[in-house]
């Protein structure tokens, strides 16, 4: 690879020289459950180089540092970093943040362990509520009180604040969140508590909530600014560490992480605001297939991810990620989980991925997931403990996966041990192991086709009229079935499908993001000075000022009557009454494509929101993905493609093999290292100039 | 959207199209239930949820539902059933609405079922169902349903199976005369729109099943289904402790100066089915807190379900080895005119005299008594600010009962709700007008101590902040505190306090009718302990410091009731 020369002399040369030479690589490092991915782009060839290395759970750091190492890419030529890390996701899940205090207003100290108090578990009359990240003792209350048009009904009283900070000294907490009632329609009292606070408590970290969210609703918000308290330290810990240990390794790049609304951050804003580092990676394979399908020349894209444990689907419409303004970590259908209101990329996740497993009810019914064999057990034709059947064991029973060639033949399985659990799974269905299989594959591809139909017929979308673009480990396998059952005529499996977030963040845009709550009708007057403030602490958000930025604007916007609201965009130009009548417009429309009607009453706006960007500059991916010839021959094998016509003997080629121009019928099965990509009967697959593969209907 | 690939029309059902296919019902329900609650216009179905929806077969046998709330298992089924009996001349596109209180699937006027036939290809294949809580129906009361009304005709606007739309479009006639019976005339023809758009959508989904797999492959999906689902029901009965059960309770009174009301249950619990019998309650009484059979027979549902399986989707035919007796004319089975405005508190009270009787066999399962009353609060106002008439209706979280292995959960909203959203400070004091004073929870010294304890209720404070304002509240458990079990100590009752801003003496009550509220009146709403679980002085040292240490317990009832002093030695 180049660089090789340079990498053997680093002291020799000077980082100016290097520059000058132009050997620079944009560099991605994603943590994952299992692996650290790193992609990396050298900018003046766009040669793509691609490293793991398994995560350390106990210190992130050591496996991002060893993904660099195993790279190649030599520190000091790292044009700009971006990371995406499970740090923040992964402190709250293990509640391995710090102590933290909360301070409120009088009266309010329950919010927190109340909630909004609902039963999503129905019939479940032993339901546990959500447990607080601040236990009660640590829930403090001073005087002071906003009215929700932001004038003051109470003053602060410092007294009793003084007096709540010497408890939380001694109760020895590392961190404090502030609430108070309406901070987000005016702080002023929020703002002087974290000063006092800031002096009288040295050392520990405080957040406002209002400097985490500008969004009504007290339960959610407090809910934001504990936990971004909770997990400050840590990440910042975290990111100091990497930071100073990158530095150590000669790097001077700039270093941004992936933030869960898309866009990144610098790691200095990072540690400022940690919450929105929430959902990294996922993001972050999202973003790489709405670029991918930007590049094919599509804006609408449906994005698939299947690992190990769940399927996350997404769509990117108009070339623009869904964005939601209220999060819930840990939520199911049986658990409220917790709100933060921060942007997060809408994705839908469902129980169906490779490890998830496959069992029957007590009146013979079929289930796969939600529970999954992870990677230990694992699945049973992995031979390390499992024994129940899980998806990957249905698609090795049907011959989808070569037992001989799994991660790149890194790893043999067991077929016998899948045939095994498959039998005992028929047994109780009273079908055969090969019909067990094909039930099983029906069904998790039911509910993967369901997930996608969730992001776009719900939405007023024809899902044929996407860009279907399918990653992760377990992505491309499914994907043909897929396309066939949702009518999409473009089906793409873009290079490295199983690095493909670490991929992603290559391409992210550095993008900054200020949302406020303003309930309200239509009225310019006061809408454009809020657009104005809100578009001005976006830019501060974007550090690197340029003058090529960006700039979108949104307004969530309901009936007047209803609760809830939907994001439309607005038309560039000056707020005035023209805009105002054509936002009214598109939001009929909208609201007609997400739920069949619209309404002649009056509409409101419920929260503003402004979005900067700077675009990232084109990065080449041509050969990435072709990889080196495994120098091993694959023969025909027998694939069960069950309603897509049986059992037969496909194709099985290596996925650098595959040529632009020359399409392959299907049935054919590719391989490489980290997938595998089944093309049906009546399908043609066919590598493009990307390094993608593309499926079609029809020879 | 057509589908491209078709199925072979009408292929044998193979037994892995029925398991997708039962999970595409769910999907379809569930799409019904997340689109009506975000575009709804009543908050009590947007933020209380009070409202399902679902399938049933050509026969009106629920297939599958969404639910926002736990009592809607029941009516849908039953109004769909109605409408084939009572409705001759059913056409596509059709919407029959009811409310009939006394007839299929009624609970109250202000609950509104709708429902649309779905023709394929001529042929009715089923039904898509959705009964809402419609904030404003008419009435004696702001808000329709009351505390003190004394017949039917003083709760709002009847609509007997009348059909609301007809070929897809709404009969205008009908719609003029609902906005006109209404105080809230937008709200209601809103309610209305949003509630039939999803039963079209909903046809629309069945029919694109119906191109991909067969309009007979459907059928037969749905009836397996119901096998399905009865088999599973028996087979979870078969696994429960076999026995005959009994509770008795009272329900406090009737709103219009009568009462205790007695009632009383006998569950017997056999292999294949189980009987509830609650013949031993109470005749209908003169106030609004009777419930009629579909009303009776969602409390207790929702009881069989927990008891059998919390988690597995129901269907009408999960209930097939229910039977319950109970005959009419009782509080529990209320005949015409009888007043039903405040039914959800027999109906509560009918599940928690399952639950009670049941509970001390299935200690994991159930837990002991909670606050169990919808607490239903509705209070209307002119907004101070905007001077727009507003109308804030909502239910109350409160404490529930201890386990044998857990402690009961604080501030939950109650048994017959679920998926309820509490209404946050900061929008109800935007949107109604009123300055939120306190949302905590209510630390009640003694009660629901046990080994595990009860969950402590909530306390909420609104001050009027306009000239005038009318409560109408329907507080149960205001006399008959939640029970323990096993040696736990009961809970504490809910009520509603109003502390005049003249200076006056506090008034405390459980059920008030349009109590006029003047400015700076502070109404203080205030739910119950849960029941506790076994012995307090059994409970581990460790939890009695947490608790005392949260505030949880005062130190005098750590010593007292659980026998620990805060310094041992």
């Amino acid at each position: 690879m180049p660089g090789t020369g340079l990498r053997e002399h680093p002291t020799l040369l000077s980082r100016k020289t290097r520059e000058e030479a132009r050997i620079r690589y944009r560099t991605a490092i994603d943590i994952g459950g299992t692996f650290t991915d790193l992609a990396a782009v050298e900018l003046s060839t766009g040669e793509l180089t691609l490293s793991k290395s398994p995560t350390t759970p106990q210190s992130l750091d050591e496996g991002v540092m060893a993904a660099l190492r195993r790279s190649g890419v030599p520190a000091d030529a790292i044009e700009r970093l971006v990371h995406g890390t499970t740090v923040v996701i992964n402190a709250i899940t293990e509640r391995r943040g710090v102590p933290t205090a909360l301070v409120t207003t009088r009266g309010f100290r329950d919010v927190l362990e109340i909630g909004r108090a609902n039963r999503p578990d129905l019939y479940n009359l032993s339901y546990a509520k959500p447990q607080p990240f601040v236990p009660r003792r640590l829930r403090f209350e001073v005087t002071e009180r906003m009215s929700y048009r932001g004038e003051v009904l109470r003053s602060l009283d410092e007294r009793e604040l003084k007096a709540v900070a010497r408890s939380i000294l001694e109760a020895g907490v590392e961190a404090v969140a502030v609430c108070f009632l309406h901070a987000w329609a005016n702080p002023a009292h929020e703002r002087r508590a974290v000063e006092l606070l800031g002096e009288l408590l040295p050392g520990v970290e405080i957040v406002a909530s209002h400097e985490v969210s500008g969004q009504w609703r007290e339960y959610e918000r407090t809910s934001t600014a504990v936990l971004s308290a909770y997990v400050k330290p840590v990440v910042r810990g975290y990111l100091a560490r990497l930071r100073d240990r990158l530095r150590e390794a000669g790097a001077t790049a700039p270093l941004f992480a992936v933030r869960s609304g898309g866009g990144v951050a610098s790691f200095e804003r990072a540690m400022r605001a940690p919450i929105n580092l929430l959902e990294s990676g996922p993001v972050a394979g999202v973003l790489a297939a709405a670029e991918a399908g930007r590049r094919l020349g599509a804006s609408d894209v449906l994005a698939l991810d299947v690992g190990g444990t769940t399927a996350k689907t997404s769509a990117v419409i108009g070339g623009r990620l869904r964005i939601e303004t209220l999060h819930h970590i840990g939520r199911t259908p049986r658990f409220a989980g917790y709100p933060v209101q921060v942007p997060v990329v809408e994705i839908v996740e469902i129980g169906a991925g490779g490890g998830s497993i496959a069992w029957a009810d007590e009146a013979g019914g079929l289930h796969v997931g939600p529970r999954s064999a992870g990677a230990e057990p694992g699945p049973a034709c992995y031979g390390t403990g499992g024994e129940e059947p899980t998806l990957t064991d249905a698609n090795l029973v049907a011959g989808r996966l070569d037992p001989e060639y799994f991660l790149g033949g890194s790893m043999r399985l067991d077929p016998d041990a899948a045939w095994r659990a498959l039998e005992r799974l028929g047994a109780s269905l009273h079908v055969s192991a090969r019909d067990a299989a094909r039930g099983v594959l029906r069904y998790a591809i039911a509910q993967m086709a369901h997930a996608l139909r969730l992001v776009s017929v719900r939405r007023g979308h024809d899902p044929r009229d996407f860009t279907f673009v399918a990653y992760g480990g377990a992505g491309p396998l499914h994907a043909a079935a897929l396309a066939r059952e949702l009518g999409v005529t473009q089906t793409v499996i873009p290079p490295a499908p199983g690095n493909f977030s670490a991929f992603g963040m290559l391409l992210s845009e550095i993008r900054s993001d200020a949302v406020r709550t303003h309930v309200g009708r239509l009225d310019p007057v006061a809408l454009a000075p809020l657009f104005d403030e809100l578009e001005k602490e976006a830019r501060e958000g974007l550090e690197e000022q340029g003058a090529n930025v960006e700039v979108h604007r949104f307004a969530e916007l309901r009936y007047v009557g209803q609760e809830h609201a939907l994001e439309v965009p607005l038309d560039p130009g000056p707020v005035d009454e023209a805009l105002m009548v054509r936002l009214r417009a598109d939001f009929d429309r909208r609201s007609e494509e997400a739920y069949a009607f619209s309404l002649p009453v009056a509409v409101e706006i419920v929260s503003a929101r402004v979005s900067v960007s700077l675009p990232a500059p084109p990065v080449r991916w041509t050969s990435a993905g072709r990889g080196s010839p495994v120098g091993r021959s694959f023969g025909p094998r027998e694939v069960d493609l069950d309603v897509h016509g049986g059992r037969r003997r496909a194709l099985v080629l290596e996925r650098s093999s595959l040529e632009p121009g020359r399409p392959v019928e299907g049935p054919c099965v590719i391989e490489e290292e980290a997938s595998t990509t089944l093309v049906l009967p009546g399908q043609r697959v066919e590598a493009d100039d990307l390094g993608n593969l593309i499926i079609r209907e029809g020879s | 959207m057509t589908q491209r690939q078709r199925g072979p029309e009408d292929r044998a059902a193979d037994r892995f199209t029925l398991d997708v296919l039962r999970e595409a019902f769910l999907a379809v329900a569930d799409e019904m239930f997340v689109s009506l609650q975000r575009t709804s216009q009543s908050p009590v179905i947007y933020e209380v949820l009070d409202f399902g929806v679902g399938l049933t077969d050509a026969n009106g046998e629920l297939v599958s539902q969404g639910n926002g709330i736990a009592g809607f298992l029941g009516p849908l089924g039953e109004a769909t059933r109605d409408v084939l009996r009572r409705v001759p001349d059913l056409a596509p596109g059709d919407v029959v609405a009811t409310n009939d209180p006394y007839a299929g699937g009624g609970t109250h006027l202000s609950d509104v079922a709708l429902v649309r036939p779905i023709f394929v290809n001529g042929e009715l294949l089923a039904f898509a169902a959705a009964k809402g809580h419609w904030t404003e129906v008419g009435g004696k009361d702001p808000g329709s349903w009351t505390a003190d009304s004394t017949d039917v005709f003083q709760e709002g606007l009847q609509l007997p199976f009348v059909k609301v739309y007809r070929g897809g479009r709404p009969d205008r006639d009908l719609v003029a005369m609902l906005r006109a019976n209404s105080r809230l005339p937008d709200m209601v023809e809103g309610d209305l729109v949003a509630q039939a758009a999803y039963l079209e959508v909903a046809e629309r989904r069945v029919r694109e099943l119906c191109d991909r797999y067969g309009s007979r492959v459907v059928a037969d999906a749905m009836r397996e289904v119901h096998a399905r689902s009865e088999a599973l029901a028996r087979a979870a009965l078969a696994r429960l402790p076999h026995g005959v059960y009994e509770a008795g309770d009272h329900l406090d009174d009737d709103g219009v100066g009568g009462g205790p009301i007695p009632i009383r249950a006998r569950v017997t619990v056999l292999p294949d089915r189980m009987v509830v019998d609650l013949s031993g309650s109470s005749p209908q009484v003169r106030g609004p807190v009777n419930c009629t059979w579909s009303g009776l027979v969602s409390g207790i549902r929702t009881v069989f379900k927990a008891v059998t399986d919390p988690v597995e989707p129901a269907s009408d035919a999960w209930f097939r080895p229910l039977e319950i007796v109970c005959p009419e004319g009782l509080v529990f089975n209320a005949r015409r005119p009888a007043p039903v405005a405040a039914y959800f508190e027999a109906t509560e009270a009918a599940t928690d005299l399952v639950w009670k009787a049941l509970a001390p066999a299935l200690p994991e399962t159930l837990t002991a008594g909670s606050f169990v009353s919808v607490c239903a609060t509705s209070i209307a106002l002119t907004h101070p600010d905007t001077g727009e008439e507003t109308l804030l209706v909502e239910p109350q979280p409160g404490g529930w009962g201890a386990n044998a292995v857990k402690d009961g959960e604080h501030a939950l909203v109650s048994v017959g709700d679920g998926e309820t959203y509490l209404i946050p400070a900061e929008v109800a004091e935007q949107r109604y007008g009123v300055l939120v004073e306190r949302i905590g929870l209510d630390v009640v010294p003694g009660a629901g101590a046990g080994r595990r304890r009860g969950g402590r209720g909530l306390v909420r404070e609104y001050r009027i902040l306009s000239d005038e304002a009318l409560l109408t509240v329907a507080f149960g458990r205001h006399r008959f505190a939640p029970w323990g079990v096993a040696g736990g100590r009961p809970g504490s009752v809910n009520y509603v306090e109003v502390v005049p801003a003249d200076g006056g003496m506090p008034r405390r009550f459980g059920k008030a009718a349009s109590l006029r509220l003047a400015r700076g009146d502070l109404v203080r709403l205030v739910t119950g302990t849960g029941g506790g679980h076994g012995h307090p002085r059994e409970r581990e040292r460790g939890l009695v410091l947490e608790d005392l240490a949260n505030g949880l317990i005062d130190e005098r009832e750590a010593r007292d009731v659980y026998g620990v002093s805060p310094d041992p030695d």
